[in-house]
């Protein structure tokens, strides 16, 4: 037997970065981590990692099931060699400094032996009691896995419940149940921590008004989405709780709990919320019944992120959702029927109105955990007011202690892609604290060199799992095995119990160097979970791992057919001959590799190329830094202060000087994209630069695009006609450098929304209530005296920017609300400027005069570059004209092709805090990339036989990612680092002349012949 | 023909109906062993060649089963599978044979529920529909 080994009490040869928090960013924080070659330690105090949004049904703004689109990731973190991941582990002490902290970790029993628990369930279904799972909703067998991908795929037991650990213990066959199991403790030496703790969220049961917690029929949104789950306690049938009845009128209650000033509010905005609760409405509509009535009661729609108002338009426009603008004063439950009713009062009507619903839904923010609070004081690091931790809009993932880094809701209220944006950047920063030498070769694994096995007839081995109970004890694993030994070509066929236990695994390699065996097959479990660690077994005899076949004869036939033993007997040996087939078709693959070219070209020269460019310098890399414009600097040069009164130009003038001192960095400025050509790690860009445009070629191994956006000025309310008229931008300006002219002015007004959120420029630009609401109170600042006025539509100061907000409105600044049919009407006459609109609470048109208009004009992307870049690279943009990243939610700086990534503005609006933070993201995403010296692409790829193929042009026509293309010798060619593998091309090819490798088309053929007995 | 029971192929991608299926079995979910799961990479992958092979080697029933609409993790290749499951329909129909012994089938990864009602009801169409063709045809008893 080998010895475990626990990596953790090792006194430090490799020093680590401590993840703390399981959850998506704390996943994607350590993956990167791994992926740059930094090894990790990712703890957290569950014991099954995933965090909250294992918890809910579907994510906006793609509306897919949360739980496939995270599994991967979790999969994958369960693989990372250089990743240790500790569940129902806490931090108890730190001591040290940036690059050199000692921490102590406390690991609280399990008492299941996690390398031994095959996850059965046995035990559940026997002591459901006794062992742990989450309370909430949900009222079926308690179960101890919270999600049914958890990872570890283990259970734990709650030793308080248990009354007898033997009977417990008598029912694992597995024997992974450990009765004395003791706390743990660990000193790790480690060099850098990522915070990512998340949040919990509001409990409502605290406001009497809305039922304090007693009303069957209203939920927080968080429980509405485990009755829409598929894995939730009505099995994803949407009824009501009190009689499990299905609402035809459901009400969700925004801000509850939060935006408020009332006991147990809170003053910021939990950014998310206005997103979950249309997103629960669509999935109501869309899943359910379209029928259902759903409202939202909300005070301001704040759908500011990529695409976000597109949703909300589709919410109102496509799913007929109800907007309703009131905050509610109370729910009053009819006892008879569980009915609601929700009194509430609106603008346009004085009075109070009553509605009855079926359900309610509270829609509840983001709270710091007490235990969070604790963390932070035993870490050392500062919290803002809020209790979040306290970070600078220049450095926006840094702690005030050097050496803590922190991503995620702990930082600030925020969604899942602006999460795993900043995980990234708070990996990367993380990262840089652990020196990497990055002419060292790869680490790689271990393993043997393979043998050739070309000449050498098929020689089989099988070995079937009993899986305890699981296999075994439905169907008869020996008559099984028995029954597949005597087909052709098996050499070995025998049970091995639990064959992803160690010692299965050592009997498994024996038995290949004995025989010699060249194939193997292994049943048991999901190739899904396990396929890997085969693979990797065969690799240690020195085989191909492309060698190996996995047959599900676990999840998809002894759990599924265990009330039919016998039927599931036959179905379990038709398997093995179905995988005894296939393999015999199988041969030796290579993945393919490429060397990596270590070099970076950074596109776009403003905050967010530089502090990208700048990242990627410090962590070794040379940089290619281009932009068009004769400075960097990009647009923020115009911009003179954040909100939180941050000085932009000093920063900009400490950016720009630090990256032109750079070694490593090349700037090159007034130079364009010509030409472009290669693949993922090498490619290259031919650009012209300086006044006479020489032309250059720049390789590099990957790029990041920071092109940003332009500031919009639409030709409205006599902007550009009349002085008066001006945009935010102007007046940012105007404040920094002629005060005293802005002192004078007694009336002000300002107009959000201009060109933005409309037909043409359907999207919020993200920034500008936030600026707006910045320059009154810069203006107020000056002349206390200034009467402000803000015409709205929403006000959308997410986050912490609602403080702000609140102190405008403290201040005396005026916020009026107009509808985007009854637009305000600027005009002039004789000199003075007045604007006109519709106040709804007065119900009637004011006019206002004003000395000067200020218009939000946001921003807008830079149409024509990202057109011409996209072109040159293609790369996909949106609808509007920004860049497409890969997959909004999980991958949010890396676009679709590979070595390919987008930060700041021209992925989509938003302020510098939230660019420099996409910057550090997109380094630390390349940085993962480069830090390899190839690039593996698996063995997955078509293949074409150039003898067969007629250059028909159908696989060219047919490849989703238009691979294939008709090569100087006249046949179809597919460039293996492009194939994506989905093996399209191979069905639809008519000469067959391209194959799919693993999934070759006489592998497939083979296993309908062993399964219909025709065994040649 | 009291006590057939059909031959099912299902090709399942492995981003979703794979996935699915294992949802079922870790949810012991029940639906007739009669249906054999082959793995690939996406339905896109699925050949008329591997579903009319499938039928002439012995399967009474061949499904396919990929992603939901929209949700394929190679943009469209379940768009293509569809398209060509109803080609195959319509070629088996024209040569006298059930176009409804093939069916493509869709799914997210967490529907373990939906794979296993998919199962029955498929199965329970072919129980219906009887042996096929292709075995009386060449005189065969079902084999099985």
């Amino acid at each position: 037997m080998e010895e475990r080994n626990d990596i953790v009490n090792e006194p430090s040869a490799h020093p680590k970065v401590l993840v703390i928090g399981g959850g998506v960013g704390g996943i994607r924080a350590a993956l990167d981590l791994a992926e740059s070659r930094r090894n990790v330690v990712l703890i957290d105090k569950a014991y099954a990692i995933g965090g909250l949004m294992t918890q809910l049904d579907r994510t906006f703004p793609t509306n897919n099931c949360d739980l496939c689109t995270v599994s991967p990731d979790l999969s994958e973190s369960g693989r990372q060699h250089r990743m240790e991941l500790m569940p129902m582990t806490t931090l108890v002490d730190i001591q040290g400094e940036a690059g050199n902290f000692t921490v102590t970790l406390e690991t609280a029993p399990r008492h299941i032996d996690v390398s031994k628990c095959t996850a059965c369930g046995e035990c559940v279904a026997k002591y459901p009691d006794w062992v742990r799972f989450t309370p909430g909703l949900d009222p079926r067998a308690p179960t101890c896995m919270r999600y049914p991908q958890a990872t570890p795929f283990a259970f734990s037991v709650d030793m308080e419940k248990v009354e007898d650990i033997k009977a417990l213990q008598a029912v694992c066959r597995a024997e992974a149940i450990l009765s004395d199991d003791q706390p743990k403790t660990a000193t790790v030496n480690i060099a850098s921590v990522v915070l990512s703790v998340g949040a919990e969220l509001f409990d409502p049961a605290v406001l009497d008004h809305f039922g304090g917690g007693q009303l069957a029929n209203v939920v927080t949104g968080l429980q509405y989405e485990r009755i829409m789950s598929a894995s939730g306690p009505t099995a994803g049938e949407l009824v009501r709780p009190s009689d499990g009845v299905r609402p035809k009128k459901v009400a969700w209650i925004q801000c509850v709990g939060s935006r408020g000033i009332n006991r147990a509010d809170v003053p910021y905005c939990s950014s998310v919320c206005c997103m979950y609760a249309l997103k629960e409405a669509i999935v109501t509509k869309e899943r359910f019944a379209s029928d259902i009535e759903a409202t939202i009661f909300y005070m301001d729609m704040r759908t500011c992120g990529k695409d976000y108002e597109l949703y909300l338009n589709r919410a109102k426009n496509d799913y007929g959702v109800q907007l309703i603008r009131s905050r509610p004063h109370s729910i009053i439950e009819d006892p008879q029927t569980g009915n609601l009713s929700i009194t509430y009062t609106t603008d346009e009507e004085s009075r109070h109105l009553t509605e009855v619903f079926d359900m309610v839904v509270l829609s509840t923010g983001f709270r710091v955990q007490e235990s969070t609070v604790e963390l932070a004081r035993r870490l050392g690091i500062e919290l803002n007011i809020h209790l979040f931790a306290k970070t600078e809009a220049f450095s926006p993932v840094s702690t005030s202690k050097p050496g803590i880094y922190v991503c995620g809701v702990f930082e600030s209220p925020k969604d899942i892609p602006e999460t795993m944006v900043q995980a990234s950047a708070a990996a990367c920063m993380a990262g840089a604290d652990l020196h990497m030498d990055l002419s060292d070769p790869q680490a790689e694994d271990d393993f043997p060199p393979e043998r050739d096995v070309s000449g050498e007839p098929p020689k089989i081995g099988v070995f079937v799992c009993d899986c305890g109970f699981d296999i075994g004890g439905v169907i008869p694993v020996n008559e099984v095995v028995a029954s597949v030994a005597k087909l052709s070509d098996v050499v070995v066929a025998e049970s091995v119990g639990y064959g992803c236990s160690g010692d299965s695994m050592l009997r498994i390699e024996q038995m290949i160097r004995e025989h010699g065996l060249n194939r193997v097959v292994i049943g048991g479990c999901s190739p899904r979970t396990h396929e890997t660690r085969f693979q990797d077994l065969l690799r240690r005899v020195g085989l191909n791992k492309y060698l190996v076949d996995i047959v599900n004869l676990r999840d998809q036939d002894t759990w599924a057919h265990m009330d039919r033993p016998a039927d599931a007997a036959k179905k379990a040996e038709k398997l093995l001959r179905m995988g005894i087939t296939g393999v015999r078709k199988s041969r030796p693959l290579v993945d393919h590799t490429l060397p990596v070219n270590q070099n970076i070209l950074v596109i776009g020269g403003g905050v967010t190329g530089m502090n990208a460019a700048l990242q990627m310098a410090e962590l070794g890399f040379k940089v290619y830094l281009i932009d068009r414009a004769p400075d960097l600097g990009g647009l923020a040069r115009s911009v003179r202060s954040t909100i939180e009164g941050g000085d932009v130009s000093a920063y900009i003038a400490d950016l720009v000087q630090k990256v032109r001192a750079n070694d490593k960095i090349q700037v090159m400025t007034r130079t364009i994209i010509v030409d472009h050509s290669g693949m993922p790690g090498l490619f290259t860009t031919g650009v012209q630069s300086g006044p006479r445009m020489n032309y250059m070629q720049i390789q590099h191994g990957a790029a990041i695009l920071a092109t940003g956006a332009m500031p919009n000025r639409p030709k409205e309310y006599l902007l550009g006609e009349n002085d008066g008229v001006m945009t935010q931008l102007d007046l940012d300006s105007v404040i920094a450098d002629m005060p005293d002219q802005a002192k004078g002015w007694n009336q002000v007004v300002m107009i959000q929304c201009v060109g933005s959120r409309e037909p043409g420029n359907p999207n919020c630009s993200r920034i500008c209530c936030a600026t707006a609401i910045k320059n009154a109170l810069r203006l107020k600042a000056l002349n206390a005296d200034t009467q402000i006025y803000v015409l709205y539509r929403d006000m959308r100061t997410y986050g912490f920017s609602e403080d702000y907000y609140a102190e405008a409105r403290q201040a005396g600044v005026k916020f009026i609300r107009y509808q985007l049919d009854d637009k305000p009407v600027v005009a002039e006459t004789d000199g003075q400027l007045t604007v006109t609109a519709l106040d709804p609470v007065l119900g009637r048109r004011i006019e206002i005069a004003a000395d000067r208009v200020v218009l939000s004009t946001g921003l807008r992307a830079d149409d024509e570059t990202t057109e011409d870049l996209a072109m040159l690279f293609h790369v996909a943009r949106t609808d509007d004209g920004y860049f497409l990243e890969d997959h909004v939610k999980l991958r949010p700086v890396d676009m679709a092709l590979k070595g390919f990534f987008i930060a700041g503005t021209a992925h989509s609006p938003k302020n510098i805090k939230e660019s420099i933070t996409q910057a550090l993201a997109a380094a630390g995403r390349a940085q993962a990339l480069l830090a390899k010296t190839t690039i593996n692409l698996g063995a997955s790829i078509a293949k074409v036989d150039g003898n067969r193929c007629a250059a028909c042009l159908v696989c060219v026509r047919a490849c989703p990612f238009g691979v294939p293309f008709i090569n100087a010798d006249g046949y179809s060619e597919i460039d293996p680092a492009k194939c994506h593998g989905c093996g399209v091309c191979a069905a639809d090819c008519p000469a067959k002349a391209i194959q799919l490798m693993t999934f070759e088309d006489d592998q497939i053929l083979a296993k309908l012949d062993g399964l219909f007995e025709r065994l040649n | 023909m009291e006590n057939f029971e059909p031959e099912i192929v299902a090709f399942c991608c492995h981003y979703c109906a794979y996935t699915a299926a294992d949802m079922a079995g870790s949810k012991r979910l029940s639906y007739p062993p009669n249906v054999k799961i082959i793995r690939v990479p996406c339905t896109g992958k699925v050949d008329a060649i591997h579903i009319m092979k499938a039928l002439l080697k012995g399967a009474d029933g061949v499904y396919v089963a990929g992603c939901l609409e929209g949700d394929c993790h190679f943009k469209n290749g379940n768009i293509r599978a569809a398209h060509r499951v109803a080609y195959v329909q319509k070629m088996l129909n024209d040569i006298g044979w059930d176009g409804e012994r093939v069916e493509m089938i869709t799914m997210s990864a967490g529907m373990g529920e939906r794979f296993a009602q998919t199962a029955k009801e498929f199965t329970e169409k072919i129980r219906q529909l009887g042996p096929s063709p292709a075995k009386t045809a060449a005189g065969q008893a079902a084999v099985g």
